[in-house]
């Protein structure tokens, strides 16, 4: 018995280690902020710690974690959507147009990107990011968001479309990013 | 998968190819294995906890939630039951918000200040109509697109003020319900000090749970203000503090940062 629970936290510790990378960068791409990342991953692990003797011997242990951390966040974002902040006025704030292949400019265009997946509503963003970075099916991405695959399409389809009209993005887009 | 489907996913690579340049941003660190597991062993005791209070309630009689209502230890932030809640609209605060300092101090030989309006739940149209001319008149704007929309909700706005000038709203919110903000999660927001000013973001406000004792505020220029849990309400002194807010289920907290660097990052202990 003791053995078997000795074994099975190896076999979690391994599996947070290996995943954490990832499902940072997913989590990441989610939140958009380094912390609100950090914390996502976190408490998706601990929930996934709790399941674990059921989850690690599961066939796709991913899609689980996938799905307890799509949960998370639109747990979360629930409770955030409503958190108005007054908006800033950024209006006196100049932004300056960078040459391409400057290093400020690749940062510039990251934290567009960031910047538009953020306005988008966290279904689409959710969508997006499964689909296109996760690079899952529409049928694995429709898993891990708890819907249809047909909510999936309309869904990730609207999140691109609104990405590809923020002119910023359209112009990085047409240079492949500028890499 | 189908051509179309193909053609599809290929059309979107550039998006794909730039997804994964915006996740390479994030930094990495070493996983927090050991803080994973500690996280992991208290979700599983709060939820052998919480089935043994299901089992409590169930197994007792339908005075259960009065003898809830009257535990004691919770200071007077507990949401009384509806049947006591009391009646007239004045008293439950629907025309005139509980108003909490969280915050005051001095900076740069100006006086400013924090506070939090906690309006109560409007019962009905007139009621919710009276309540949104009341917060409109105190430059309050809830995010609502109609009077009615109030009704059942409560509302909040964080407000602050540097010398003479307005007051101006840091965050707000309409809410049926104020979800339990568990041990280690926050809510918070970093603004200047000076409404007037476009930076840097000092000033940190924000939510935590009760249970939170301290909250670290750590600024770019590599310093750190640690705030503690007070019990009550006074406000002495600038040291920022923990604190519970009128009318609010949760703790609120605020740090200033030193002159001329911005917030980085807000820590709450699980």
């Amino acid at each position: 018995m003791g053995d078997r629970k000795q074994a099975r936290d190896t076999e979690f510790q391994s599996f947070v280690i290996g995943r954490w990378p990832r499902l940072m960068r997913t989590a990441f791409l989610l939140t958009g902020e380094q912390h609100a990342a950090e914390d996502l991953v976190q408490s998706t692990l601990e929930q996934v710690y709790v399941a674990w003797r059921r989850v690690g011997s599961a066939d796709d242990p991913e899609a689980y974690v996938r799905r307890v951390m799509i949960n998370a966040h639109a747990r979360r974002h629930r409770r955030r959507l409503k958190e108005f902040l007054a908006p800033r006025d950024d209006s006196n704030l100049v932004r300056e147009v960078a040459d391409t292949g400057d290093r400020i400019a690749q940062a510039d265009d990251r934290s567009a990107l960031l910047k538009a997946l953020a306005q988008l509503p966290p279904r689409q963003r959710e969508a997006v990011v499964l689909r296109y970075w996760e690079d899952l099916t529409e049928t694995q991405t429709a898993e891990a968001m708890g819907c249809s695959v047909g909510t999936v399409k309309s869904n990730a389809a609207k999140g691109i479309a609104k990405l590809r009209a923020i002119p910023g993005l359209t112009e990085m887009v047409a240079e492949g990013g500028r890499k | 998968m189908s051509a179309d489907q193909e053609n599809l996913d290929m059309t979107h690579r550039d998006i794909t190819l730039l997804l994964a340049g915006a996740a390479d941003e994030v930094e990495i660190g070493i996983a927090p294995y050991q803080a994973v597991i500690r996280g992991g062993r208290r979700r599983r005791a709060r939820r052998w906890a919480i089935a043994a209070a299901t089992t409590l309630v169930l197994a007792g009689s339908t005075g259960a939630t009065l003898a809830l209502a009257g535990l004691p230890g919770e200071g007077g932030n507990r949401v009384a039951p509806a049947a006591t809640q009391p009646a007239s609209p004045e008293a439950r605060h629907v025309y005139v918000p509980q108003r909490t300092t969280l915050a005051t101090g001095i900076d740069q030989g100006k006086k400013w200040r924090v506070h939090i309006d906690v309006w109560g739940v409007p019962r009905d149209e007139t009621e919710a109509r009276l309540q949104l001319d009341a917060m409109r008149r105190s430059g309050e704007r809830p995010p609502v697109r109609q009077a009615s929309d109030l009704v059942g909700k409560t509302s909040y706005f964080v407000g602050r003020s540097v010398g003479d000038g307005k007051s101006s709203t840091i965050m707000f919110n309409t809410v049926k319900k104020v979800e339990p903000m568990s041990a280690g999660d926050s809510q918070f927001a970093a603004v200047p000090l000076d409404p007037g000013t476009s930076g840097p973001d000092r000033l940190v406000v924000g939510q935590v749970a009760k249970s939170t004792e301290q909250v670290t505020c750590t600024w770019k220029d590599g310093t750190t203000s640690v705030v503690h849990r007070v019990p009550g309400y006074d406000v002495n002194g600038d040291q920022g503090v923990i604190r519970p807010a009128a009318g609010s289920p949760q703790n609120w907290f605020v740090c200033l940062g030193p002159k001329g660097t911005g917030s980085k990052s807000v820590g709450v202990p699980k």
